[in-house]
Order: C-alpha cells, then sequence, then structure tokens
C-alpha cells in the first residue's frame, strides 16, 4: 500500500479526549487526579495538548491540583514560545527554539502556580509537619506527570516527564515513540514535576511532518498502557489505529474515545484514572491522497 | 460513571494488572510430617483468601507460582496459574534435604526478570516459609539475594517471611525481607502457620491496591508501632 502524502503545510490536526475515574480511587472516595487541556495556536496553525497524572499517594495529596495546573500551565507556555518577536509583528518561533526552552518554561511556571496555590491555600500544620518529617518541599504533594505535544501542519515537538504514553502512528500502520525512553521508569514508579531534578527528567522530540507524516498521535497516562493486554501493545495498536484513522471520521472518534478511557478505568482494566489524547491528521483537509 | 457503548477499540484488548506471588517452600528433611502437612493446609487455605479479594477489588489479576527448596531449589508451579480456581498440589519433603535459600532467590530472580515479567505488572509479593536456618555454603545466601534485588520487581516487591517455630526466626530472614519494619512472621505451632500466611495473604492484597493507606494496613496485620511503614508505604515516585 502506497502510503498517502501530505502536501506541506496544509494538514490539519484534530483532538478528541477524554478522562475517566479510576475505579479504585471511586472506591475510595478519591477524585480523578488526571487532568487534560488543549490549546488552538492560532498564529501558527496549530493545536497545543496536555495530559497529567497526578500521583495519588498520601505524600502526595494535592496531586488533582499539580496535575490541573500542570496541563494549564503547558498550554499557556506552548502558546507564548510558539511565536517570537518579528520586525512588525510576531512570527512563529523555530522549532529548535521551542523544544529546547518548552521544558524549562513549563517547570518554571508550574512551581510558580503552585507558590501561588500554596499561598492562597496554606498547608495546614498537620501537613506541613509531614512534610517537614520528610523533607520534603511545597511542591511534593502537587506531584504530577506532564505529556504535551505541539503540532502544526509541518511539525510536531512532544515534551514528557514520567510515564504514561505518547504513541506516533504512522498511515502505514508503523509507530514510533516521538521522546527518548527513560530507564528510571520501571512500570512501577515515576518521575514527577515535583522532583529537585524534574528538568534533567523531562524528554524532548521533534518530528518533521511533511518528510514523515502521521496519521494520529496518542498521548495517554498510564491507565490506559496498563489496561492493554498485549505486551508491548504497541504494535497492534497502532496498526488498528491506522486503518481506523482511514476509515473513521472525528465524529466516531468523538463518541468512542470516552468508551475507551471508561473501559479502562473500570473493573475489566487497570482500575486507575485514564485520561486519553488523540490527535487525528484532518483527511478532508485535501492534502491526503493515496 | 456514563455508560457508552462502542463498537471497536484498538490493540489487543485489555485485563486487569497482574500481581505476581511466588511462594518459596522449604521441602529440606526437616520438614516432613506433621510440618509439612500443616504446611500444604496452609497454602491451600490462603488461596481462597487471595480469590476472594481478587473478585472483590477491581484492580489486579492474581497469578500463583511456587518454588520448593532444599539442598537445591525447583519449581513447584513454573508457570503462573491464575488463583482462580486453583488446586494445590502438595509438596513433598526432600529425604536429608538441606536449607539452601540462596538458589531459590536466584530462580525468583530469573522469574522477574524485566524480559519475563509482564511491564504493567504490581509489585509481586515474594513469601518465604522455612522450618529452618539457612544452610548456604558461604557466600551463596548472599550471592542469590543480591541477583533477586538487583531485578526491580524484586527490589520493589513485598518480600514476607514465615517462620515455622522459634529456632527459625534467623538473621538470614530477616536480610531476605530487607525493611526494619517489616517482622518475620513466627508460626509457633503447625496451627499457626495457616493463621500467618492468611496474614499474608491479606498483607499482599491489601498493600497491592491503589491508593491504600498501606502504612495503616501494615500497623493493623503487624501490629507495628506509628512511623514505621517502610516498604508498605512506598512512594510513586523515583
Amino acid at each position: 500500500m502506497t502510503p498517502p502524502k501530505a502536501t506541506a503545510g496544509t494538514a490539519a490536526w484534530h483532538v478528541v479526549a477524554s478522562t475517566a475515574r479510576g475505579r479504585s480511587h471511586l472506591a475510595r472516595g478519591r477524585p480523578n487526579e488526571d487532568a487534560v487541556a488543549r490549546r488552538h495556536l492560532p498564529a501558527i496553525d496549530g493545536i497545543v495538548v496536555a495530559v497529567a497524572d497526578g500521583h495519588g499517594h498520601d505524600r502526595h495529596f494535592r496531586s488533582a491540583t499539580g496535575s490541573a495546573l500542570a496541563v494549564q500551565v503547558a498550554c499557556r507556555v506552548a502558546d507564548d514560545l510558539a511565536t517570537e518577536p518579528g520586525r512588525f509583528r510576531r512570527r512563529p518561533a523555530p522549532i529548535e527554539r521551542i523544544r529546547d526552552q518548552l521544558p524549562s518554561a513549563i517547570l518554571g511556571s508550574w512551581r510558580a502556580e503552585v507558590a501561588r496555590h500554596v499561598s492562597a491555600h496554606p498547608f495546614t500544620e498537620p501537613e506541613q509537619a509531614g512534610l517537614d518529617v520528610d523533607g520534603d518541599g511545597p511542591e511534593v504533594p502537587y506531584g504530577s506527570t506532564l505529556l504535551v505535544a505541539m503540532i502544526t501542519p509541518a511539525w510536531l515537538v512532544c515534551a514528557q516527564i514520567g510515564d504514561g504514553d505518547l504513541v506516533a502512528v504512522k498511515p502505514d500502520g508503523g509507530y514510533c515513540i516521538p521522546v527518548p525512553g527513560d530507564a528510571a521508569l520501571d512500570g512501577l514508579r515515576t518521575t514527577s514535576l515535583c522532583q529537585p531534578s524534574a528538568l534533567d527528567s523531562f524528554r524532548v522530540g521533534t518530528r518533521d511532518l511533511v518528510a514523515g507524516p502521521l496519521a494520529a498521535l496518542l498521548l495517554a497516562t498510564d491507565g490506559y498502557g496498563n489496561s492493554q493486554a498485549a505486551d508491548p501493545w504497541q504494535p497492534d495498536w497502532a496498526r488498528d489505529m491506522a486503518e481506523l484513522a482511514a476509515e473513521r471520521d472525528r465524529e466516531w472518534f468523538a463518541k468512542q474515545v470516552p468508551g475507551w478511557a471508561e473501559l479502562c478505568a473500570s473493573g475489566e482494566g487497570s482500575g486507575d484514572d485514564t485520561t486519553i489524547a488523540l490527535l487525528l491528521a484532518d483527511r478532508g483537509a485535501g492534502t491526503w491522497t493515496r | 460513571m456514563t455508560q457508552t457503548t462502542f463498537s471497536r477499540m484498538p490493540g489487543g484488548g485489555i485485563s486487569r494488572r497482574p500481581l505476581h506471588v511466588i511462594i518459596l517452600a522449604d521441602c529440606s528433611g526437616g520438614m516432613k510430617g506433621e510440618k509439612m502437612q500443616a504446611l500444604n493446609y496452609a497454602i491451600a487455605d490462603m488461596i481462597p483468601h487471595l480469590e476472594a479479594w481478587e473478585r472483590d477489588q477491581e484492580q489486579a489479576r492474581v497469578y500463583f507460582r511456587a518454588i520448593a527448596f532444599a539442598t537445591e531449589p525447583r519449581w513447584h508451579i513454573r508457570e503462573p496459574v491464575p488463583v482462580t480456581g486453583m488446586r494445590w498440589r502438595p509438596l513433598e519433603p526432600v529425604p536429608k534435604g538441606l536449607t539452601n535459600m540462596g538458589p531459590a532467590f536466584q530462580m525468583a530472580a530469573e522469574a522477574l526478570a524485566p524480559e519475563n515479567i509482564e511491564r504493567r505488572a504490581l509489585r509481586p509479593a515474594i513469601i518465604l516459609i522455612t522450618d529452618g536456618l539457612a544452610t548456604d555454603p558461604p557466600g551463596q545466601f548472599e550471592s542469590g539475594l543480591s541477583k533477586l534485588m538487583a531485578q526491580p520487581a524484586g527490589r520493589s516487591a513485598l518480600r514476607l517471611s514465615v517462620a515455622i517455630g522459634r529456632d527459625a526466626q534467623s538473621d538470614a530472614l530477616t536480610k531476605f525481607i530487607d525493611d526494619p519494619a517489616v517482622p518475620v512472621l513466627v508460626a509457633n505451632s503447625t496451627e499457626d502457620i495457616a493463621d500467618r500466611l492468611v496474614a499474608a495473604s491479606l498483607a499482599v492484597s491489601r498493600m497491592s491496591e491503589t491508593g491504600a493507606d498501606r502504612g495503616a494496613v501494615a500497623r493493623r496485620l503487624f501490629g507495628l508501632p506509628e512511623g514505621m511503614s517502610g516498604v508498605f508505604n512506598q512512594d510513586t515516585i523515583v
């Protein structure tokens, strides 16, 4: 099968996202500690999507807030970095600059937002005592992972800290992981925005979408991957996803994806909070040819 | 939670996360007679507790394996068996068999190597049951234990030990557990063995639940003082 080709600069992207509270969280009266956000970036004809997973451990007792702040900050920072001052008006920023600055800008803004939240909502005495005993800074209760994708017709920039899955689906059903792996992630513990070493734990990647087009891109918290029976699950998943992306329209995905998240969050899957953000190349943008 | 019907989800289907339980059972010569009988009864009695827990929670699928060790270890149950509907096949003592634990740890380590265990598996549980002191030649116990601890799943595992008789409670068992907050469970009589294995199965099940207050569970099950929770309260961040 001849892979479809995208005419440079004209492929559009659509986002379908959904989040579901984990069955185990429901049983304990805990909220959904995942978060998802998206923002259109009109200056670069692009979109930014972010998903985050609050840790849910009693040491991270404000992680639902931490994950919510993370996705909001990520979208805002992406918007800021997407353009740079030009002679008469702002112009699209070079992709390398975005890639290089995204992690530190997100981390700095997230820490500032956490500080603002703490100021507005001080820790109780027992909470502060707990932090003091463990030697934890004020960010630790807000601990969260974060996955971010900025995508335009021509390029993709991704950044990730912690567990969760970024999977890029090629039109021929192949796949790639757009960010480097992290050997510290052993499936049992994760790196986190709340750690002093967080900047070193970020992984970033870029992709030229003209030279290497994609059919879809998945951002998901680990509730999704931990539900997949196959190991590894990405090969079959990507092949199916490429077929679906070729056969179905975004309205179909908009109806399907919430069910996928709910199933993974249920007792049939991981039972964990599950958030899925699926970016779909717009086949109707007049660019895909076979 | 909104019920949504859907017609197709990509990939190979979904399932609960695996929770691997590995029993390391002492089958040395000293276990013959009443002790082995009591141990077999206790393991058979433990299984329904794990079954019931698996049924009641909605997160894990429990898989059971067992290594019988004496002078040498061997797999009694090599392939992970779903605990639901499982029937325990009795262990037999090895005549004149010694109590060499190091090779049993190494065998467990191989089973828990990253290429042999699902990446999405929950922290496994390893339960060492013995009636005697380790008889390993110099260095063999430590070598086997270090191999187990070299595996991420081995290091993060919930490691429990049941000593049959106070004489069996030794530094070796404490080294295996490697957490001062976790006591060796001592069965003072053959009747106690079942109770101790039930406590172990409760520990395995309760600690595995997401969001569980593991420290509180440990204190309740093992009578630990406040502030001591060790491995039971392992954080989720690196």
